[in-house]
């Protein structure tokens, strides 16, 4: 058994796709992991590979032209899961894809497809949940400015939800989880960038009180409930308390 | 009396009144309008529609809904905001209106904005006032995110149009079903009032559409198509008035669109003594006469006291409430008229079963229903069976039989749909198809969630009624209408 092994990142990813699939050691013999490797194995032979974008851009046209531009979404969105097994799942549904084509997606009653059809799906939900309840503060001078702790790795699907809307703000959408920040300036793209410690605690630091209008916020949640209605476990049934830690009105 | 004293609010003060005030309007959505964002302006609109936050009462909170004003010239009994009660009062002006809603906006609180008022000074001075804070939010805060405004009856046709093309939904409540209910809890306003403007938007969303190439009427979901009967189908032709040289000129811009997500209304339940046939017919004439895109139901939350109104500590009428909703889903997506789910002899929804229950229950000589061969709208009417499922039986029978485990594989939940339905000829248990053992099992299997639903602070009570082997009744007032009922 050899198995090929990269980082959590999508380039990566491609590449060690693209590597173990030309290593023609036939899909049997092979599996691929992500780095760091939690329980080694004592008869296999691990290869890891460094991230290469030609490789992964000749890996991601192909699965465009031969399968399709909504199977390379979907590989995507899996990609960007928490689990550990999304890339040998990802492999093994390629595998499929290429031999099948477009008609794949359908192909639902399918282990291998409907494995990463619900990865992806749980990537999908996950990033609407936070295009709910982000919230922005303000820090002087004009920035606004969101924490986030997703499960999966959101910000790539959450960040352009926000550029439609707020597209000529100053704004960063930290994922403290990843120390990885959507960083959006005033009329441009935004970008992905990484964030130290230090960086985190300066942002969370100048925000503390210096927001006018979470105080109103909370006033108006606090008067919208109707007393007569109450009913904490429908609202958590609706808001699980962990998606809370972040969302101004509960804090 | 009226208490007009005047005190100098803070913005937060004026927030929380006025919130407050706005709270039992349960126009809460933000769904009906897609509009892409642009740079220098902020926002934009998901027709799907997108939720915030859930209050302490588990609605949920998609935008700032707030009173411009809780100051008002009428008494309507009901209503917290009348004339005769010592309140504190609040109004704000159109730039406040402005701010919280943009800065609101930016911290991903809201989707946008629902304006409401009282009544001041008069309708048309009020619907002025909240016409203006809309044309200042779109081109002086080039907001483009979602707005939802009540018109206010005996304001001026025109200034009720120029609203129409700022908003994305307008509504005006009926609040009552019947003539009568009105005229004693609302002096001052009558249907005739109320519907005035109905009629108008109608007309101007109609010409709109027209205007682009498109039918009148409001596209509704796809499903009705497969529905034949559905009420949106009997619904009348829509006569459109001539539009006037001044209506023309009042359009914005070519690209302006007219209350692009339809207008709504909403009825309060049991404040009055109306039924749930009179409000549900109610409902299935104003989806055909004004071809509203929603009616919403409010259960009655007794605030004052007065003769004419429930007592104070009458429990809000919650599954009554719910019943509405479901009865109204059924008009909408399957297919049912409001006839063949009461009728004045039986006008009350039952309390323990969901409408499509009830309904099936007193049609059982249709069932039970072969999930191979029925039909679309005949699977539609299976209890248990949605609007979903039906649409994969349909798809999956293409490729094969469907045996209950293939049912469970595609996802259709069986635990009332299989008292209804065979495969291959054969039911799933060997069970009488009979009126009273149906009605156990299903009531059965219902009661929880039905006496939760009216009883969210006390759903606990429940294991008490489960060991006593009762069927727990949900109000006092609803176990007498059972019992004069079918159980
Ligand atoms: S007009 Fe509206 S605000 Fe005024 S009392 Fe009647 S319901 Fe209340």
């Amino acid at each position: 058994m050899v198995i090929f092994t990269c980082a959590d990142d999508f380039e990566a990813m491609l590449t060690c796709i693209y590597d173990a699939w030309a290593a023609r050691l036939g899909h049997h013999n092979i599996r691929l992991a992500l780095e760091p490797v939690e329980e080694m194995e004592l008869f296999a032979s691990y290869r890891s590979i460094p991230a290469d974008p030609a490789k992964a851009e000749k890996v991601a046209a192909s699965i465009k032209k031969k399968i399709s531009p909504a199977a390379f979404r979907m590989v995507y969105g899996a990609a960007l899961h928490e689990s550990r097994e999304k890339l040998d799942a990802i492999y093994r549904f390629l595998v499929y894809g290429f031999h099948f084509g477009a008609k794949v997606l359908d192909m639902l009653g399918e282990p291998v497809v409907s494995k990463v059809f619900s990865l992806q799906r749980k990537v999908q939900n996950e990033t609407h949940f936070f295009r709910e309840f982000t919230r922005f503060s303000l820090v002087p001078p004009q920035i606004y400015f969101a924490q986030i702790e997703p499960k999966c790795q959101v910000l790539p699907l959450l960040a352009p939800h926000f550029v439609d809307r707020m597209p000529s703000e100053y704004w960063i959408i930290a994922d403290k989880r990843r120390r990885v920040a959507a960083v959006h300036p005033k009329d441009e793209e935004f970008y992905l960038t990484s964030l130290t410690d230090e960086e985190l605690t300066q942002m969370e630091a100048a925000r503390e009180g210096a927001d006018p209008f979470v105080s109103l916020w909370k006033s108006f949640f606090a008067a919208i409930g109707i007393e007569q209605r109450r009913n904490a476990r429908c609202q958590r049934n609706m808001l699980p308390l962990w998606y809370r830690k972040h969302m101004t009105e509960f804090q | 009396m009226a208490a007009s004293v005047h005190v100098c609010n803070t913005l937060e003060e004026k927030l929380t009144i006025l919130a407050d005030a706005a709270k039992y309007d349960v126009a809460c959505t933000s769904s009906g309008s897609d509009r892409r964002g642009k740079k220098g302006s902020l926002g934009n609109a998901f027709s799907a529609g997108i939720c915030h936050s859930f209050a302490s009462d588990g609605r949920c909170i998609s935008i700032l809904k707030i009173l411009l004003s809780n100051e008002c010239i009428y008494d309507c009994k009901y209503c917290l905001n009348r004339r005769s009660n010592d309140h504190p009062r609040a109004t704000f002006t159109p730039e406040e209106v402005c701010t919280l809603t943009v800065e609101f906006y930016k911290r991903n609180y809201i989707e946008g904005l629902f304006l409401s008022s009282g009544i001041v000074k008069n309708p048309a001075y009020t619907m002025e006032q909240m016409y203006r804070a809309l044309y200042l939010l779109r081109t002086q805060y080039h907001f483009r995110g979602y707005i939802h405004v009540k018109t206010i009856p005996g304001a001026d046709p025109e200034i009720i149009e120029r609203t129409g093309y700022l908003a994305d939904r307008m509504s005006t409540n009926v609040e009552l079903p019947t003539r009568e209910g009105l005229e004693t809890l609302a002096p001052g306003k009558t249907h005739q009032k109320i519907l005035a403007p109905l009629r108008q938007i109608q007309s101007g969303i109609g010409q709109h559409r027209l205007s682009q190439g498109k039918s009148p009427r409001l596209e509704r979901h796809q499903i009705n198509a497969h529905l034949p009967g559905n009420i949106f189908e009997r619904a009348q032709a829509l006569e459109l008035e001539e539009k006037s040289a001044r209506a023309m000129a009042i359009m914005p811009s070519s690209e302006a669109s007219f209350v692009p997500a339809g207008q709504s209304t909403q009825m309060i339940v049991g404040a009055t003594r109306e039924n749930d046939y009179q409000l549900l017919m109610t409902s299935q004439a104003l989806y055909q006469r004004f071809d509203l895109k929603r009616v919403f139901y409010s259960a009655y939350v007794p605030l004052n006291e007065d003769a004419l109104l429930p007592e104070k500590d009458t429990p809000v009428p919650l599954l009554r409430e719910h019943r509405l909703y479901q009865a109204d889903w059924l008009l909408r997506y399957y297919g049912f008229s409001a006839e063949e789910l009461l009728s004045p002899e039986k006008p009350n929804f039952n309390v323990l079963l969901d409408p499509k229950c009830d309904w099936a229950l007193r049609h059982l000589e249709i069932f039970p229903v072969e999930v191979n061969k029925a039909s679309y709208d005949l699977l539609l009417k299976v209890p248990g069976i949605g609007v979903k499922s039906a649409m994969r039986i349909v798809k999956a029978r293409r490729s094969g039989t469907l045996d209950f485990d293939g049912l469970k594989r595609i996802g259709v939940v069986l635990k009332r749909a299989k008292y209804f339905i065979t495969c291959k000829g054969k039911m799933m248990y060997h069970i009488p198809i009979e009126e009273d053992f149906l009605t156990r099992q299903l009531t059965g299997e219902d009661a929880r969630t039905t006496w939760e639903m009216g009883h969210p602070q006390t759903y606990r009570q429940l294991s008490l009624f489960d060991d006593m082997q009762l069927v727990a009744p949900p109000t006092v007032e609803d176990t007498k209408k059972t019992l004069q009922g079918q159980l």
